[in-house]
Parts: structure tokens; C-alpha cells; sequence
């Protein structure tokens, strides 16, 4: 367990994100939205938080509902645990229903290792940025910029879009109680019709058409991953994955899948790579290399590299955030 | 490196946690790593004797040696393993992995004269039957270990001869559920990775938690075999060897190290690595086609080249070529032509006198608006 790290934090080494905002911005205020776990997003889409507040700043907002997320991650490094733990906790904190699957033979067993909520310290943390603001003397252009972290602090806990989850504390039991959550084993199945029609059964719950939106997350950890039987037909989970994306783009959920890619052959991993609507992937660092400590500040605290290649593009053709990015995990 | 691998296998998984694995590899290239499986069931061995692990037993799997041969080598080791209490028992899917023999000793052609020994628990007559086989390690461990929170290593040698009956998808699953077994503490296999296809030696390195392999010090040149020189360095890839360990640690990160192995009689010897094989850590810098990096004459010589408009405090006024050559000029210049024709010069007629070099007009100012 990840006894050192207590929130997950990404730190971005190229480029600043610089959100670029058009002259027309749309003003909808925050306080119009009724559901605690949603969030309007451009071009009419919404975006549901991925459970760490940097990877959605990165994202733009966060995942956007109907969009198939795909994790590739590295063999060598459980950091896509890290992402899938924070995406779950994330939704069931929101209440928003969830499956989950996974090659091993008790996956509810991995419900324990959620983290739960971090109990913020509001007050303090607001006190002493006012105090701070007291000293320093900001030019009033640069104003606007202080303006949104104020707005951030304020919102109570529970009704916040995105928490900080505490990794060292399990999540509180009281969040599994409720008919939403499904853990489903991939391990003995010799393929993935039975896991796709209990897919297309929970998207079914959460249609595009329904006005009342409450989001449902589908978490699919170590997709090609070696101990299941149907890992060397290729041609067919890449079916099962292409059907998913279709089903998940008529509903109001997000699916997430990681996948290690060097466990499958170069072509497929690519036409994987194409099918997902937001491509991540997570890289393990060499502990005590002497050359990367000096080309990288900060290198005591990280544990991993995320990479940016794709971010989903949904009813419109430019994105508004950048992709190519590699940030690092803490 | 190879003391603390052993002493990470002893000490096992935390509560929750799947068990340690580790992988051996190796390639025709320096085919040493059945020196290192030898070496490291031994070491498990002295901590099991000596009270020092938390496991009771070992289950070896053996696939491509006989048991007989373990229990000589535990037996040169000091380890009697026929007449003490046991806390090793090997599995031989050896003698007859695929039921020929036994079929023929039933059909009376054969007279079985395999005496058996209480080192050998069992007979694998189907090695094919990777759930069977899960099954009878499982029940060879709960009896070395007593039921209950008593704990084993499982030790398979060779899963390159697992994989010549199954497929890699029912291995992994083998050591999958192995490794999240409640009462194995570790599990540590070989494997020959120039046999297998690199899928399918990934996905048993995806299965593992550290990985060992073993590379030759000198790689012949050229490939060429007759050369007496590329003979004598292949001869001494079957003896020594580079130990490279690569781990996964639990926050994430890998850790890699390296060590010299050299196979002598006593057995395998481990020992750090020399300076003269330096160890090629990887550059994050990229490689390109021009040097990124400057000698050290060429840093003494940036640090000796006057930067213009910069006060040099020698006096002397400093000289702005404004691209003019005055008469003075012209004749120094000739001087230094003949003195230093070593030197690269770059000499540059302007083409009219008639341009001023600084000019404060604006030239916009010819403009009439």
C-alpha cells in the first residue's frame, strides 16, 4: 500500500495550462447545478470528476460523459490502480452507480482498498490565504485570477465536484451499502459476452435521453491482462471494446479500461489506442537513478509519470486544452 | 543484490498483499540461471532450517530435473533431506509428465523400478492439467506447513517446460492464483527467455514482482563463432555473467540492480560489479546527431573568449566592428595573414562605403505623408 502518499498529486513539467477561453464565454453559475457529482462542460457536454483535482484540470474539467477512457499501463507499476482507486471512490462518494471488473478472483476485495474522503480543514486553510492575501499587494489585473480559487474553497465537502481522497484510510462503509455497486471477476470467463451484456444492461440505466442525469462509472482494470483465458483472441476483445464505446456514447456514464499494451501484439495495442476517446498512460520511474534526480526537481516525492496523448474531443473539432502532456505523480 | 533478493522472498508479502515472485531468466547466450535457482532454493532452505522465515516448507516443482538431482544438491549442502523432518518436498512432473510410462508399466510392458523416496511426494502424471496441478502443490504445502496460518515457498523449476504442454494464458493463471494464495509466502521460477516469443515472456514478467536475469559479460563480435578470441569470451559466458535485478517496488517505482555472478565449483559466487564494466545507465538526454556535451578544452575555451560590450579591465578601449576597414586595419591585417595562416578567418568586403553603419535617422523619416 502506498504508506508515503496521502493525495494524489500531479505536477505538470512542460508547458502551463493555459485554458484558452474564447471572447464568448457562456456565464453559468456554478450554484444552477442541482447534481453535486456533475458539471456543465463546453459544446453542451458534462464532464464527471476523475477524482484528482489535477488530472481534471488537465482534462479540462474531467471525463466527459460517453467517452470511453483507456489507461495503458506499465507492468512494472501499479499507478493505474492509483487512477482507477481515486475514479471509484470518486463516484461512489457521488452515489453514482458503478461496475467494476477485474482479473481476480475476488474483486470486491479491491473495494476495500478505496480511499475515503479527506477531511478538509477548510477553515484553517482559508483564514491563512486571507491573511496571506493581506501582505501581498496584487495588481488589479491579475484579481480575476485569485477570484476562482476563492470560489473553489467555499463549497462544503460533500457537494464538492472533485474530493482529495486520503489513501491512507479505506473509504467509509457506509458508501457500499446500495444496489449500485457490481464487481465482476473476468478470470474464469472464456470471453466477454456475459461481462458485455451485464455492461449494456447497467448503460441501459443511465440513457442519454433520460432528463435526470446522475452519471455512471464503469471501471475495467487489466483488460488484456494474461490470466484470462480470452486474452489471446485479440479480434475479440477488440470487438468487446469498440461495442462498449458505441453503448457508453448513447448513455451518461464514463467507462474507464486500463490495459497493459506490451502484453499484447503492436497492432492491436494500436487500434486499442484509437478506439479510446481519452488516452492516458502511466510509466514507472527507476528509483535512485542519479541522472533523473538532477533533470527532474521534485524527484524524491514522485512515483510515476502520466502521459496526455488523447483527450476527448465530443461535439466539437478543437480542443480547448492542450494534449502531449507528461506530468508526474506524488 | 542476490543476499537481499533471498531475504525479500523469506520475508514474504504484507497482510493483503500477493506474495513476492520472482522470475529467473536467462538465454543461450549465458545459460547460468539454474546455478542461480540452485543458489537461491538453498539460501531459503538455511532460513527455513534455522527458524529465521516465516514459512515451514518448500513445494519444488520439478519439471526439467530430477529430484534426485535436488536431493544430492541440498545433500552437498549440508541438508539431508530423506532422514530429517521434512520441510521439502518435491512434485516430479519429471519421470513422467505426460502418463507414458505409467500407461506402459499397466499394459505390462515396462516393470516400474522407480523405487520412489519420501523426498518425491507425488507423481504429476499430467502436466497439462495446470487446476490439478495448483490443487496438489496446494495440498503438498497445507501438509509441510500444518493448516492454518503456517506458510511455504513454492519453487518451480523451469515454467519453460510448463509452457511446452499449455498455453501461457493457464501459466499465468497458475501462478496468479499461487501468488494470491493466502499460505504461500513466495514463489520463485525459471525460465529460458530465447524460447518463448517476447509475449509471452512479458506476460510471465507481468506476473512477477522482481525479476533476475542473467546476461553475459562479452558479447562476441562480429557473431562470428570461429574466431578463437569470440571462443574464449563465449567459454567464459558459461562461467561468469552480469546479474541484473530489476524490482518493483510497492510505491511504484523500479529498482535496478547489478552484480557480477561467477559459477565455481562450490557453486555460484556473487560479487559487486567491477569498474571496468560500467554499468550503461539510461540517458534521458536525447541521443542526436551533434554533441551535446563540451570537452574540456572546449570549456576552457568558451571560458576564454572576450564577449563583446563587456568591460574587460585591461584598459584598452574596446574595438566595435562596425564592418568598415580603415587604413590601419588593413595593414595589421596583412601582417596576420602571413604570421598565423593556420588560423580560419573570415574576410569580409563590404560592398559601398556609401551605407553608415549606426545611423540614428529614422527611415521612416524619408516618408511623406
Amino acid at each position: 500500500m502506498f504508506d508515503e502518499m496521502r493525495i494524489v498529486k500531479i505536477y505538470i513539467h512542460m508547458a502551463a495550462i493555459r485554458p484558452r477561453s474564447s471572447s464568448f464565454s457562456r456565464s453559468t453559475s456554478v450554484a444552477s447545478n442541482a447534481v453535486p457529482g456533475l458539471k456543465h462542460g463546453p459544446n453542451g457536454t458534462m464532464f464527471l470528476s476523475s477524482g484528482i483535482q489535477d488530472l481534471d484540470k488537465i482534462l479540462g474539467g474531467g471525463f466527459t460523459l460517453g467517452s470511453l477512457v483507456m489507461v495503458m499501463e506499465d507492468p512494472e507499476a501499479p499507478h493505474h490502480m492509483l487512477l482507477l482507486r481515486n475514479f471509484m471512490s470518486q463516484g461512489l462518494v457521488h452515489h453514482q452507480p458503478l461496475i467494476y471488473a477485474s482479473p481476480a478472483k475476488d474483486p470486491r476485495g479491491f473495494l476495500g482498498t478505496l480511499p475515503s474522503v479527506m477531511v478538509s480543514k477548510d477553515d484553517k486553510s482559508r483564514a491563512h490565504e486571507s491573511e496571506q492575501e493581506k501582505g501581498l499587494r496584487i495588481a488589479w489585473q491579475y484579481k480575476k485570477y485569485f477570484g476562482e480559487q476563492n470560489s473553489d474553497s467555499q463549497r462544503d465537502g460533500k457537494s464538492e465536484y472533485c474530493c482529495d481522497f486520503d489513501l491512507r484510510k479505506p473509504l467509509e462503509r457506509h458508501f457500499f451499502t446500495g444496489k449500485h455497486i457490481d464487481c465482476i471477476t473476468l478470470k474464469d470467463s472464456a470471453d466477454l459476452t456475459t461481462f458485455h451484456d451485464r455492461c449494456s444492461s447497467f448503460l441501459s440505466q443511465t440513457p442519454r435521453t433520460d432528463g435526470n442525469v446522475i452519471g455512471g462509472r464503469i471501471a475495467i482494470q487489466s483488460l488484456c491482462s494474461p490470466q484470462c483465458e480470452f486474452s489471446d483472441k485479440e479480434w475479440d476483445m477488440l470487438s468487446f471494446v469498440r461495442s462498449l464505446k458505441s453503448l457508453v456514447r448513447l448513455s451518461n456514464s464514463v467507462a474507464i479500461i486500463t490495459f497493459p499494451p506490451s502484453l499484447v501484439s503492436p497492432a492491436f495495442s494500436k487500434r486499442l489506442q484509437h478506439l479510446a476517446d481519452t488516452l492516458v498512460s502511466v510509466k514507472a520511474i527507476p528509483d535512485e537513478d542519479k541522472e533523473l534526480a538532477k533533470l527532474l526537481t521534485g524527484y524524491q516525492d514522485m512515483v510515476g509519470l502520466l502521459s496526455m496523448h488523447k483527450v476527448a474531443r465530443i461535439n466539437t473539432q478543437v480542443l480547448n486544452v492542450s494534449s502531449d502532456l507528461t506530468s508526474s505523480l506524488k | 543484490m542476490a543476499e537481499w533478493i533471498c531475504r525479500t522472498l523469506r520475508d514474504g508479502g504484507l497482510e493483503g498483499e500477493h506474495a513476492p515472485a520472482l522470475i529467473i531468466k536467462d538465454t543461450i547466450r549465458c545459460p547460468l540461471s539454474s546455478f542461480v535457482f540452485d543458489h537461491v532454493l538453498s539460501q531459503l532452505s538455511s532460513f527455513i532450517l534455522s527458524n529465521k522465515s516465516q514459512s515451514k516448507g518448500i513445494v519444488l516443482v520439478a519439471l526439467s530435473r530430477s529430484p534426485l538431482y535436488y536431493q544430492q544438491f541440498l545433500k552437498s549442502k549440508g541438508y539431508d533431506v530423506v532422514d530429517s523432518p521434512c520441510w521439502i518436498k518435491a512434485l516430479d512432473c519429471y519421470s513422467d509428465p505426460l502418463g507414458w510410462k505409467s500407461k506402459l508399466v499397466e499394459s505390462g510392458s515396462i516393470l516400474n523400478r522407480d523405487p520412489g523416496s519420501s523426498f518425491t511426494s507425488s507423481l504429476c502424471k499430467n502436466v497439462r492439467d495446470l487446476d490439478n496441478l495448483f490443487s496438489s502443490i496446494i495440498e503438498i504445502g497445507k501438509e509441510l506447513a500444518g493448516d492454518g496460518k503456517g506458510r511455504f515457498v513454492v519453487a518451480i523449476d523451469s515454467v519453460s517446460e510448463m509452457l511446452r504442454h499449455t498455453t501461457v494464458s493457464s501459466v499465468a493463471a497458475l501462478l496468479s492464483n499461487l501468488r494470491s494464495h493466502d499460505q504461500v509466502c513466495c514463489l520463485f521460477w525459471l525460465l529460458h527467455s530465447d524460447l518463448h516469443e517476447t509475449r509471452a515472456t512479458a506476460a510471465l514478467e507481468y506476473m512477477s514482482s522482481m525479476q533476475a536475469s542473467v546476461e553475459p559479460m562479452a558479447l562476441p563480435a562480429n557473431g562470428q563463432i570461429g574466431n578463437s578470441m569470440n571462443l574464449s569470451l563465449m567459454e567464459q559466458n558459461y562461467r561468469r555473467g552480469k546479474f541484473c535485478v530489476r524490482v518493483k517496488r510497492r510505491n511504484g517505482r523500479v529498482r535496478m540492480m547489478f552484480e557480477e555472478l561467477c559459477v565455481e565449483i562450490s557453486g555460484v559466487k556473487f560479487a559487486p560489479v567491477s569498474s571496468e564494466d560500467n554499468v550503461i545507465s539510461q540517458s534521458l538526454v536525447p541521443k542526436v546527431q551533434f554533441n551535446l556535451q563540451l570537452s574540456e578544452k572546449e570549456l576552457n575555451d568558451r571560458a576564454k573568449v572576450v564577449l563583446p560590450f563587456e568591460h574587460q579591465d585591461n584598459g584598452k578601449t574596446t574595438q566595435i566592428y562596425d564592418g568598415r576597414k580603415s587604413l590601419n586595419e588593413d595593414e595589421t591585417e596583412i601582417h596576420e595573414k602571413v604570421n598565423s595562416s593556420g588560423k580560419g578567418e573570415i574576410i569580409y568586403f563590404r560592398d559601398s562605403d556609401d551605407e553608415m553603419p549606426d545611423s540614428d535617422e529614422d527611415p521612416d523619416d524619408d516618408l511623406d505623408i
